[in-house]
């Protein structure tokens, strides 16, 4: 079981969601993957996709304006 | 600036934890309650300035008068004559245009303060300036092309029974579509 991260702070959509697909796809079942972003709207839609997709996932609020999701990778 | 105390920390911190206060102002509304929510102010907004919601047109304004500004005579060319010709009759603070965009921009300041959610973010790139510049222009000048972008031309046309809405949006998808190709392909 790893952990990864993935620096999209900076980023506008669609690229952290884009980011987000491809660096899952790199990792294997169980793996996690934890997702920095500053953009309200990938607050939105990274979860809507990871849910969609059925992996698991939790959103933290770290500091204003920026968040971490945290995927697990379940197939 | 003086600090906020123990105390009035704890009272924003209370505020933002109310649940309407989340529901209102933290948290994202749903789409059918933005889309209510615009069209009752696209209404209001035809009927107090006889004009549907439009963005871009008053940037080509900004433009002029930056350009007039600078010496340049905008007031000559073709465009504001023949196509704008409102653009003669008004200043920066009596374009209705202008001071909805400034209300925009003020707006969201003031709804990503509430929802606690500010924050400066960091150019991560050069290649990502790149982008933003060559997006802006490209965008910009295809919204002239088009006499309006997605708002005066997709938004407003389309309740507005007009047809240069339903023409409009085909090839905004197209555009959308090869625009996210040129993104992913080389600003990625």
């Amino acid at each position: 079981m790893a952990q990864q991260n993935l620096d999209c702070l900076g980023e506008a959509c669609p690229v952290p969601l884009i980011r987000t697909q491809k660096a899952l796809a790199g990792l294997v079942v169980g793996d996690v993957l934890v997702v920095e972003i500053d953009h309200s709207c990938a607050m939105k839609n990274i979860p809507e996709w990871a849910g969609k997709e059925g992996h698991n996932f939790e959103i933290e609020e770290v500091a204003d304006g920026q968040w971490e999701i945290v995927i697990e990778k379940t197939h | 600036m003086a600090e906020p105390t123990p105390q009035s920390a704890s009272v924003f911190a209370a505020v933002r934890a109310n649940d309407t206060f989340k529901a209102l102002l933290v948290n994202p509304w749903t789409y059918v309650t933005g889309a209510v929510v615009l069209a009752m102010f696209n209404s209001a907004l035809l009927a107090s300035t006889g004009k549907a919601w439009g963005v871009t047109t008053s940037f080509a304004y900004w433009g002029a008068w930056a350009w007039e500004a600078l010496g340049g005579n905008p007031r000559s060319w073709l465009y504001f004559n023949e196509v704008k010709p409102a653009f003669l009759k008004l200043s920066f603070f009596t374009d209705p245009g202008t001071l909805i965009n400034l209300g925009v921009i003020v707006g969201a300041l003031l709804a990503c303060l509430l929802a606690g959610q500010f924050k400066i973010k960091r150019l991560k790139s050069n290649r990502q300036i790149v982008a933003a510049i060559l997006g802006g222009l490209l965008m910009g000048f295809g919204a002239r092309l088009a006499f309006g972008c997605n708002i005066g031309s997709l938004f407003s046309a389309i309740p507005s029974m007009s047809l240069h809405g339903w023409v409009f949006m085909p090839f905004m998808f197209c555009g959308a579509f090869l625009g996210s190709r040129l993104l992913v392909k080389y600003f990625m």
